[in-house]
Parts: structure tokens; C-alpha cells; sequence
């Protein structure tokens, strides 16, 4: 049985499915009895507003990196949509644009939801890109939601990040001029068929160029249409030069702490908001010191924090 | 009772390109808390059932209007059990002619529901074969 024939699919798709899901408490037991993987699967990001064109753009270029791919261990693509908020429910659209790669056998795809999360990820996405990695591909591609903070979120849970504009997208522009934006590696215009795109590119290119000694990689940036092979080859490029850049210079421990630092922050923030949900009596107290110490206080003895085994013994 | 947490996989095999209906019901099921995936049109059983394992859903709702019904639910179960997958269900939905419900749910289908049905009666029809 290969890593990736049905069979082991099936098995890594109900792993994928028991992290997703899993509870601030579930996930702390995982991580205690799985330690943090340490094989080096690259991780490029996608991230932009919705209808920037992300996921199209993710499976042309999966299509593409396949090819040194292929006997490495594959590709695996997370799509991340959504949550509403009034039902909990979500519309997983980004693999309807997948539709052309879905029968190479290298490669895997699978669509999540954001549930609570709200910086552009989803619950519990380094296990899950943890378990990708375990799995033994060769790179991951992850697609945010691309609303809210998405940029910093993923910036620390990837090596490389693609940033998706769409010409006049004043928007993003003026984010930019901000320095909200540029935690990006890669700058794509897409839809470059566009009119506009040009201007746009300039621009683009125009804030990225002013920062330029403050940053030892310049960032790129390059127009793609979903129907020319130009633009999608130099962004295929430009991902592999970034990633080579990184892989001179990057301080490994560093980047643990990083991403050890996200994974822990959206489980304590994530636990703070069930617990405020479960115990609403915090929000009686008189002042909000008195409710900021209550909260705290509870957290200090809080189950989730407690190991199995001792968890066990005080049933 | 809700459909929260549950992964559902709409799926239009054949070759009608009719996809209205297939959109009430996804949007139905999200708005019921579900993780809905839809295909788009014109799939094969055997694109279906792979969808189905990478993505891990707990049903398969496969939107039909015309004709081969019965070849589509059988081909989508034999590729789903080949991977590994039997446990997977698959309910009907559609114009599904009145003579033809009794064999599709004796060839495995867990629910048929026709286009005439009320949708609080398929989601919770749907609930209750999901819990
Ligand atoms: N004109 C044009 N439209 C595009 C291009 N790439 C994607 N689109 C369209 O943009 C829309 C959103 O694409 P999608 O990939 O779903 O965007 P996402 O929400 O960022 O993932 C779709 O209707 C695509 O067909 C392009 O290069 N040119
Ligand atoms: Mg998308």
C-alpha cells in the first residue's frame, strides 16, 4: 500500500477531519502524544481578498510544481472558507476551481472551514499542516479566507507567502502604503487581462521598491492571467528562488519559535472565548479588572492545561 | 438538532446541466451548520467517490434529473467501498420517478428525496440518518 493510493487517502482524511475538529483540550493531548514534526515539508501561502482569484491560481501552479514533485512525496493543498457565524455552517468552494488537477494521483486536496478561527486560517491548522507533513509531501499549498489579519496569521505558519492583487484594487494599495502588507514574499496582479493591471503592478511594485533597504529579499512582482503560461512560470520561479533564499539564511530555531508562538496564541485565545461562553457569570462582576482576574484565575486551573494522565487520576 | 460539524459532499453526476437544485440544498445544509462541498456538473461516479475520501465526508448527496440513477448509485457505492470507504452514505436527490425510490434504497441509498419534497423534511430526514 503507497502513501497516497485510496486507502492511506482515507485514513489521512479522517486524521485531517479528528484535528479540525478537535477541542483546545484535544488538541494539547495530541500535541503531547505527537511531538511537533520535524521533517521539512515547504509550505508556500496564499492569501488576498476573496475572489482575488487565490484558488485558481493555487491549482494551476500545483498542476505545475507537481512536476518536481511527483516522486517526492506530492502535493497536498488546504483551501480554507468561511464560517458563518449565525449557523456554523460553511460553503467549501475553493476545489470547484481545482477541478483539472483532482485526478493526479500526487496530489491531495482538501477544503476546510474556519469554525472559530478569524485571522484568515482555520482551528487547529498547525496540526493540520503538522499531519500533512508527517504524511510525507514533498510541499504544501494553503489558501487563507483572505479577510481580516490573514496576512500575519499565515505569514508565521509558511515559508513562502503569495500575496493574490487584482488590478485597481485601491484597497490593498492603500493597505500597503500602511505596511500592512508587506509581510508578502511575492506580489501576483492577477487577472492581468484586466484593464488596469499595469497601473496596478506599478504601483504595487512602486511601495515594495521604497522598502527596499529595509529588506534583504526584494519582493517580486508579477502579472498572471488565467489563461497565459508567462506570468504563472515566473511566479513559479520567483516561489522557488524565494525558497532557496530562505533556506541559506533561515535560523531554524527561530522559526520554530514562530510558529510555536502563533499555535500557541490561537489556542489560548480560542480557550478564553469557551470559557467565556461556558462560565457568561465571568461578565457579572463588578468591574472588568474583577472579570479579567476571574477569567484568568479559572485559566490557570483549567482542565485543557492539565495532562491525560494526571486529568485521569482526579476522576 | 443540527447538521454542525458534519461534511457533506453535493455531487451532480450525468450529463444534464442543471445545477438549481443542486444550490438549494447546498445552501440549505449550510445554513442547517454543515461543511458543504459541491462538484459542479457532469461527474463521474469514480470523481465523486475520490472527492468524497480526500475530502472525508459523511454523505454523498448525488443531484439527479435524468435517467441512469440506479447505474450512478451503484458505480458511486462499488468505487467508494473499493476505497475503503463503504461507510461513506449517499442519499438521492432530484426527479426521481415514484417506481424507481423502492430500488434505489434497497441498492444502499440512505435517503430519496424528490424536487416535490419540503426542504425541512429532507434536512431533517438528512439529521436523523446522520446521527
Ligand atoms: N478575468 C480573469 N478572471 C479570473 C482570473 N483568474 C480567476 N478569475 C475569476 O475570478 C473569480 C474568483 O476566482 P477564485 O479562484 O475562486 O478566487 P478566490 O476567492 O481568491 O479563491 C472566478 O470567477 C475566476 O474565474 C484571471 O486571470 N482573469
Ligand atoms: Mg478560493
Amino acid at each position: 500500500m503507497t502513501r497516497l493510493d485510496p486507502r492511506s487517502r482515507r485514513a489521512l482524511g479522517r486524521t485531517l477531519t479528528k484535528l479540525a475538529s478537535a477541542s483546545v483540550a484535544e488538541s494539547l493531548d495530541h500535541g503531547a502524544r505527537q511531538p511537533t514534526s520535524d521533517r521539512d515539508t515547504t509550505r508556500i501561502g496564499f492569501t488576498g481578498a476573496p475572489g482575488a482569484g487565490k484558488s485558481t491560481l493555487v491549482s494551476r501552479l500545483a498542476k505545475r510544481r507537481l512536476a518536481a514533485c511527483r516522486d517526492q512525496g506530492g502535493i497536498a493543498i488546504l483551501g480554507i472558507d468561511p464560517t458563518s457565524p449565525l449557523s456554523g455552517g460553511s460553503i467549501l468552494g475553493d476545489r470547484i476551481r481545482m477541478d483539472n488537477i483532482v485526478n493526479e494521483p500526487e496530489l491531495y486536496i482538501r477544503s476546510l472551514s474556519s469554525r472559530s478561527a478569524n485571522d484568515g486560517l482555520a482551528d487547529n491548522v498547525a496540526d493540520l499542516l503538522d499531519a500533512l507533513d508527517s504524511h510525507g509531501f514533498c510541499e504544501v499549498l494553503l489558501e487563507t479566507v483572505g479577510v481580516g489579519q490573514a496576512e500575519h496569521a499565515v505569514r508565521h505558519a509558511v515559508d513562502s507567502l503569495v500575496m493574490v492583487l487584482q488590478p485597481n484594487a485601491g484597497d490593498a494599495v492603500q493597505a500597503m502604503k500602511a505596511g500592512i502588507l508587506e509581510l508578502a514574499d511575492i506580489y501576483v496582479i492577477n487577472k492581468a487581462d484586466l484593464v488596469g493591471a499595469r497601473k496596478t503592478a506599478s504601483e504595487v511594485r512602486g511601495i515594495v521598491q521604497r522598502h527596499r533597504d529595509t529588506r534583504t529579499w526584494l519582493p517580486p512582482v508579477i502579472e498572471v492571467t488565467q489563461d497565459g503560461e508567462a506570468g504563472l512560470a515566473e511566479l513559479d520561479d520567483a516561489i522557488s528562488q524565494h525558497l532557496d533564499w530562505l533556506s541559506k539564511r533561515r535560523d531554524p530555531t527561530e522559526t520554530r519559535r514562530l510558529r510555536r508562538r502563533y499555535h500557541v496564541q490561537s489556542l489560548i485565545v480560542r480557550r478564553v472565548a469557551e470559557l467565556l461562553g461556558e462560565q457568561p457569570q465571568l461578565l457579572d462582576e463588578p468591574t472588568l479588572r474583577d472579570t479579567y482576574r476571574k477569567a484568568l484565575q479559572t485559566l490557570a486551573g483549567d482542565e485543557a492545561a492539565t495532562d491525560p494522565e494526571a486529568r485521569r487520576d482526579t476522576w | 438538532m443540527s447538521l454542525k460539524g458534519k461534511r457533506i459532499l453535493i455531487a451532480k453526476p450525468g450529463l444534464d446541466g442543471h445545477d438549481v437544485g443542486a444550490k438549494v440544498i447546498a445552501l440549505a445544509l449550510r445554513d442547517a451548520g454543515a461543511e458543504v462541498i459541491y462538484t459542479g456538473l457532469r461527474k463521474s461516479a469514480e470523481y465523486i467517490a475520490k472527492v468524497a475520501v480526500d475530502e472525508d465526508v459523511d454523505v454523498v448527496g448525488l443531484s439527479m434529473l435524468s435517467g441512469s440513477h440506479m447505474e450512478l448509485v451503484n458505480e458511486t457505492m462499488r468505487c467508494l467501498k473499493e476505497y475503503d470507504a463503504g461507510d461513506i452514505k449517499i442519499f438521492v436527490g432530484g426527479t426521481i420517478p415514484e417506481k424507481d425510490r423502492e430500488a434505489l434504497l434497497n441498492a444502499g441509498a440512505c435517503g430519496v428525496y424528490t424536487s416535490e419534497m419540503p426542504l425541512e423534511d429532507v434536512l431533517s430526514d438528512i439529521e436523523r440518518q446522520l446521527q
